[in-house]
């Protein structure tokens, strides 16, 4: 009996290891293929690098616009967060401790909105941040970032809050704390699981985001990560190397801050899934 | 407690610090989300070309147009598809990660990363590495058909019709099963063992105990699964932004992309939003029966 389940444990250990090997292996080979030249590329695709071929990733560095992008990726992602965590626990607080009926209401305004489709309103998005004449600025993305996640994170915080016991709260307030600091003091610390769930999912889906900025963004200046990434195929159809050297910088970056953070990042996904 | 120890006065200024604590996202949420809205109902009644300043009113003409035409009907018929195809590949292939990784005595941790790892890339990005493999000169799909003798086998496989929209299915599995295999996995956690132990003895085999004791308890899972793949599927971009541009010809062109392209490569923001109206009315549709069917389950538990 004893021997079956070793070898039951071995058998499942080498179905999971092949799938893993074949699911790995686009990034492996990404990867891979990043440290070598066009022409090593052009012979033999799946041949080991020879040695440590880096002037891709240097022509990228210092003579594109890879960098300004980079940046710009993470002013949007950052910017774009600390309003979120911000703006919407307040909303969530205020909409989950006042029962009123126009909270309720503003509450069911929000949700209806995480059924709109961006997709639904890009075209009129665009006219409408040249109008405000914020279009070439990256606080137009961010705007449309954060009115875009209204509806998802005041979901999550409000049911979060149904938690939280109110007495802590009325006591402060007995002690005469103003409803601002018992908000910042006592409420916002206790949402920190909430938080780190929203800083993971919405931080990812903005610096993974492709459509919104390629649209929003003026052509002709560096945009963010991905769509400069777009932009690399037109211009550099043949140049292989620059292509494999530009994703995999951007690769790279995810993959270190998963391994770091990666149980808030399975945390975060498995609240937003059941959520959303 | 409360309106007893609290003074009325104190009460009464409450409201107006909850009125300034929605205040700032209100104002957002309306100005770029709903506005926009609302004026896509108007702009898909015009002939918008997205440049001039004025939008002219031509009724129902956009709608007319979708409703008859072949391009459209074309690309339902691939978002159809597609959202078919990938509902089910990426809850089969999620399921089984999940099992495995379940059952796996070592490594578990990182055979999950492993396996989760596509998910936190850009579609775009995973776009862009498939491209290269299903390069047909030099992509290394055709690369390791070479070496394993089967040259017959080499195809274009994203310039060939036939072929491109089954490559974009099987490459977006890949991105997406292991999203679904964390779902999966926690509900597998919930499984107690217990109940399997206890058919073992009663010599039901591996199969039957998944047939008649795991899969049932999954059944929350598989419901909140099918419908997340069901919308994201719906809503499909990057991938075919980068990988065919919604060709060759017409064969990979979703709804959604037929938006954009309408919209922003021929200049018909009126047609473009109309379109984009439809497909919002689908996502509706499938949103209302996935919260319907949600209810009733918690209703159930």
């Amino acid at each position: 009996m004893r021997k079956r389940k070793t070898w039951n444990d071995v058998i499942v250990f080498a179905v999971t290891l092949l799938l893993a090997v074949i699911f790995f292996f686009p990034i492996f080979f990404n990867l891979m293929s990043a440290f070598k030249s066009n022409g090593e590329i052009l012979r033999d695709a799946i041949a080991f690098p020879k040695g440590l071929y880096l002037e891709s990733f240097k022509h990228l560095l210092f003579k594109t616009d890879f960098p300004a992008a980079i940046g710009n990726s993470f002013i949007l992602t950052v910017g774009s967060i600390l309003f979120m965590i911000l703006l919407i626990p307040m909303a969530a607080y205020a909409i989950e401790r006042t029962n009123k009926k126009w909270t309720y209401l503003v509450y069911v305004y929000y949700l209806a909105g995480m059924m709109i489709p961006f997709q639904a309103y890009m075209i009129p998005l665009f006219k409408e941040l040249k109008m405000f004449g914020i279009y070439g600025s990256l606080s137009g993305p961010i705007l449309i970032y954060i009115a875009g996640s209204v509806g998802f994170g005041v979901l999550l915080y409000t049911s979060f809050l149904k938690g939280i016991p109110r007495e802590i709260e009325e006591s402060a307030e007995i002690d005469g704390c103003t409803k601002v600091g018992i908000f910042w003091r006592i409420v916002f610390p206790l949402l920190g699981p909430c938080t780190a769930s929203m800083v993971v999912l919405q931080g990812l889906g903005i610096w993974n985001d492709f459509l919104m900025p390629m649209l929003v963004l003026p052509s002709g200046k560096p945009k963010t990560m991905v769509v400069e990434i777009f932009y690399y195929i037109g211009e550099f159809s043949s140049r292989w190397d620059m292509i494999f050297a530009g994703t995999a910088m951007s690769v790279v970056p995810i993959l270190i801050v998963f391994l770091l953070l990666q149980k808030y990042f399975v945390k975060g996904v498995a609240a937003g899934a059941i959520k959303g | 407690m409360t309106s007893a120890l609290v003074p009325k006065k104190k009460k009464k200024k409450w409201v107006s610090y909850s009125f300034l604590f929605i205040l700032p996202s209100l104002l957002i949420y309306t100005l770029f989300v709903i506005g926009p809205t609302i004026s896509s109902f108007y702009l898909s009644f015009t002939s918008w070309d997205g440049v001039s300043p004025e939008a002219r009113y031509i009724g129902m003409a956009n709608f007319e147009e979708i409703w008859n035409s072949e391009r459209v009907h074309n690309a339902l018929k691939n978002t159809i598809l597609l959202t078919i195809a990938l509902v089910i590949l990426e809850n089969v292939l999620a399921l089984a990660l999940a099992m495995l990784v379940d059952q796996v005595r070592w490594f578990k941790n990182f055979f999950r990363s492993i396996f989760y790892f596509p998910v936190l890339l850009s579609g775009l990005v995973m776009g862009f590495v498939w491209t290269i493999i299903l390069n047909y000169n030099f992509g290394v799909l055709n690369r390791l058909l070479e070496l394993a003798g089967l040259d017959s086998l080499k195809t274009d496989w994203l310039g060939n019709p036939d072929y491109a929209l089954v490559s974009i299915i099987l490459s977006t599995v890949w991105k997406s099963a292991g999203y679904y295999m964390i779902i999966y996995l926690a509900a597998l956690q919930g499984v107690p063992p217990e109940l399997n132990e206890a058919a073992s003895i009663d010599g039901a085999n591996k199969w039957q105990q998944f047939r008649h004791i795991t899969f049932p308890l999954l059944a929350g899972a598989v419901t909140v699964c099918m419908m997340l793949s069901m919308i994201g599927s719906l809503k499909i971009f990057d991938q075919i932004a980068v990988m065919t541009d919604g060709g060759p010809g017409f064969a990979t062109e979703t709804l959604t992309y037929i938006v954009y392209k309408v919209g922003f490569g021929e200049l018909r923001q009126g047609f473009g939003t109309a379109m984009a109206l439809v497909l919002f009315l689908l996502i509706l549709i499938v949103s209302i029966i996935q919260i319907k069917v949600l209810r009733r389950r918690e209703v159930q538990l």
